[in-house]
């Protein structure tokens, strides 16, 4: 085909008839009127769909839109005010019922209409930016019905005695009220706000005001916290069931801030039922609650937080400056755990493991521990009491448990180093004893104090431990190659380098023949092959076991201390001996040698020797016999024991003062580089606080 | 007697068409008609009168329907 040819095909628009009768609009707008009123009669069965609505096609097709959309309005505003007096007569509880019939009704006949309009909706309407019918009806319904004065505030004001009911514990109708709210959502978010959700708040908030008052006075506090819960739930559930799911966030803030947050401090400090009461008695489930609500206000965990740490301090004040309580630094410490135990499972049960609590925590024990200076010598004894004997028994998971509890006080200390000393004195006691109850859990716990503070901390430690297995195989070849000393005495000899181990005083004592025999032998073999070392003998730390016969043939295994063995061996040549003869023969110094002789002769149970006079204390005058009359259950008695006691205030002295001698060289190393950082400006001092550096870029 | 599916359209010379519900509701204005609320003459005899459309173009637009139907599937 040629373009020409396409050009002259056109298609004509098909023409409808003209328009010829000058009352053609009245005509078509009294169907329609006529039909607009049947349908709100509920008589829509006689008419003719496709007649009504190709009449109004028609109108709108020939240009009488207008009249038909101001017809309509001015029909459906008669209806709706005939509806709104009907609404009006409604007495007492039927009103909302007949309210909300008559919307339904309206909601249908709507629907209707809108269909058979449905032309004029999507082209006159469009085009002269009118409202559209079915959004028409509903603002023709708000405009007639909701805003007439005889309906507004009557509505208003039994929506609110219903929900006031409900509060009161009656039963209302749910449905109907939820009919009602969402006609309001329907009718626009502004309308349910106007006309019922900012009022609801208003009376909520009073409500609650009197509610949170009324409690406040009679209940304690874990039951008004139980009541409060109650309440808050129950609002909940009502925005679920009846209303718009935007007003939960607003009617629950009501609440929080009516019953929770104006009475906050009040709840918290309450007598015999606050915060403190309910840790004190663990009451997880009120402290559970409390949290949950606390956390919904401003300052709410803050407050809890605040209040659980400054009783914890004082608590834990009282628990360290109670002079009864630290006369048994084994129960000390345990006391310590109990309480952290006891705040563990409150975090972990009732504040949902709240990081912020933990830390709180963690800083008000770290602030009571180091207000005695003596818990790090009493967590070390404590440690020592459980690998002595405490742990006998305990499986090896449990064992694990214990350390790494010990640990986390350990990490609580802020003077380390002290606890290091006390560690290590202990340590020593218990290795050249032999008393301890596991080799693993002591070694254990020495990995874990390495993986805290680093190998220097512990390198001595495992020192003392190499130094007890390389004096194990020395002891093997020294018997080994003086095959000839089997039959006697038995010799065993610790080596201790003595860097790792705790410094002592090098006192030695006159040793008996025997064993001083014995003693050079070993150490010519010793220096023999290890040249170069000096050796000297730690007299006050060794023990020995005797055989010893007694007056009437009882024969009995004596464990004692090396220095009880001098004494007693002496009896061996003499049957009385003063005390100046025994301290002469022997060189023990005095203290100890009173020592040694009181536990002796003054012990029941362990009475080997009999002293003139049977005095308690040990006088210089005093005269010494073996006691033939000496008896005992057992076969093998103990009666030298070298126990880790709390040391006397001179020893507590002492062991500061070296403490404090082994900071001085640290800290003068950290001087030295922090002034060097500052001379290759890395660091600056502050210009307002002496105290503090700043890092430079 | 007609099968529950169907609609009838009746044009204005009286011809009828019996069409599937389905079909018929390709039409926006007829769906609305048979869904709209409250029970107009049509909906509760299941069928519509067309006074001013002729049998001729009534045919037209029931083939169309089903051509509408078929395309769309």
């Amino acid at each position: 085909m040629s373009n020409q040819k396409k050009r002259n095909f056109q298609i004509e628009a098909f023409k409808h008839r003209v328009v010829v009768d000058p009352k053609y609009a009245e005509k078509t707008w009294s169907i329609l009127e006529h039909a607009i009123h049947e349908i709100y009669n509920h008589n829509a069965s006689g008419l003719s769909f496709e007649e009504l609505y190709r009449n109004a096609y028609n109108m709108v097709l020939h240009k009488f839109g207008e009249k038909l959309y101001s017809g309509l309005v001015a029909t459906m505003t008669a209806h709706l005010k005939e509806i709104s007096k009907s609404i009006e007569a409604a007495q007492g509880d039927l009103f909302l019922e007949e309210l909300n019939r008559k919307w339904n009704d309206h909601n249908k006949a709507l629907q209707m209409i809108r269909d058979i309009l449905m032309y004029m909706d999507r082209t006159y309407i469009p085009n002269t930016h009118k409202t559209p019918v079915h959004e028409l009806g509903l603002n023709l319904w708000r405009d007639n019905v909701i805003h007439s004065s005889k309906i507004q505030s009557r509505l208003l004001s039994m929506l609110l005695e219903l929900v006031h009911r409900e509060r009161t514990g009656e039963v209302i109708d749910r449905g109907l009220m939820r009919n009602i709210i969402k006609m309001l959502m329907d009718l626009g978010s502004s309308v349910y706000q106007e006309d019922f959700e900012k009022p609801f708040l208003e009376v909520s908030a009073e409500f609650y005001m009197g509610e949170s008052q009324k409690f406040i006075e009679c209940c304690d506090c874990g039951d008004y916290l139980k009541k409060a819960e109650l309440r808050l739930n129950e609002e909940i559930e009502r925005v679920t069931h009846y209303l718009d799911v935007k007003s939960e966030v607003k009617i629950t803030n009501v609440v929080e801030k009516e019953m929770i947050a104006n009475h906050m401090m009040r709840l918290v400090h309450m007598e015999n039922s606050g915060l403190v009461n309910m840790l004190l008695d663990d009451k997880y489930e009120d402290l559970g609650r409390m949290y949950n609500l606390f956390r919904r206000v401003p300052n709410g965990l803050s407050t809890i937080r605040d209040v659980m740490t400054s009783h914890l301090r004082e608590i834990g004040k009282q628990l360290v400056t109670d002079a009864e309580k630290l006369k048994d630094p084994v129960e000390f410490v345990q006391r310590l755990l109990d309480e952290k135990d006891k705040y563990d499972s409150i975090i972990s049960q009732a504040f949902s493991n709240d990081k912020t609590f933990q830390n709180a925590l963690n800083s008000s024990f770290e602030y009571f521990i180091n207000l005695n200076n003596r818990s790090p010598e009493f967590i070390s004894l404590f440690v020592d009491d459980k690998l002595r004997k405490g742990l006998k028994g305990v499986s090896e998971e449990d064992v694990e448990i214990i350390l790494d509890k010990v640990m986390m006080l350990f990490r609580y200390l802020q003077e380390k180093d002290v606890f290091e000393k006390y560690y290590k004195q202990h340590l020593a006691k218990r290795l050249l004893s032999g008393k301890t109850v596991s080799d693993d859990a002591e070694r254990s716990l020495i990995v874990k104090l390495k993986t805290e503070c680093g190998y220097q901390f512990t390198s001595k430690l495992e020192g003392m431990f190499t130094d007890m297995k390389t004096s194990q195989d020395t002891m093997q070849g020294f018997y080994a190659s003086h095959p000839e000393l089997t039959d006697g005495p038995t010799l065993v000899v610790q080596v201790l380098t003595t860097g790792s181990w705790p410094t002592q005083p090098s006192i030695t004592c006159n040793l008996p023949a025997e064993t001083s025999a014995l003693c050079e032998k070993f150490r010519s073999y010793y220096l023999g092959t290890h040249t170069g070392r000096r050796l000297s003998w730690q007299t006050n730390m060794g023990t020995a076991d005797i055989k010893a016969t007694f007056g009437k043939g009882q024969k009995h295994e004596l464990n004692v201390s090396t220095y009880q063995m001098c004494v007693l061996m002496l009896f061996n040549n003499a049957d009385r001996l003063s005390y100046k003869e025994v301290e002469q023969a022997t060189g023990i110094p005095a203290s100890d040698l009173k020592r040694c002789l009181q536990s002796m002769a003054c012990v029941k149970g362990k009475n080997v020797l009999r002293k003139e006079p049977m005095s308690k204390d040990i006088g210089e005058d005093d005269a010494f016999f073996v006691n033939d009359k000496f008896t005992s259950k057992f076969y093998k008695v103990k009666i030298g024991t070298v126990v880790a006691q709390k040391e006397s205030e001179p020893e507590k002295q002492e062991t500061r003062q070296r403490v404090e001698e082994d900071r001085k060289p640290q800290i003068e190393a950290a001087i030295k580089r922090i002034e060097s950082l500052i001379e290759r400006d890395f660091l600056e001092r502050d210009n307002n606080d002496r105290k503090l550096y700043r890092y430079l870029a | 007697m007609k099968r529950k599916d169907t609609v009838k359209l009746i044009s204005a010379d009286e011809m009828e068409f019996v069409i599937d519900k389905d079909a018929v509701m390709v039409s926006q204005t007829i769906r609305n008609l048979l869904t709209s609320p409250g029970g107009f003459a049509e909906t509760k005899l299941g069928e519509v009168t067309f006074p001013e459309i002729s049998a001729v173009i009534l045919e037209r637009i029931c083939q169309y329907f089903y051509w509408a139907l078929q395309y769309s599937r």
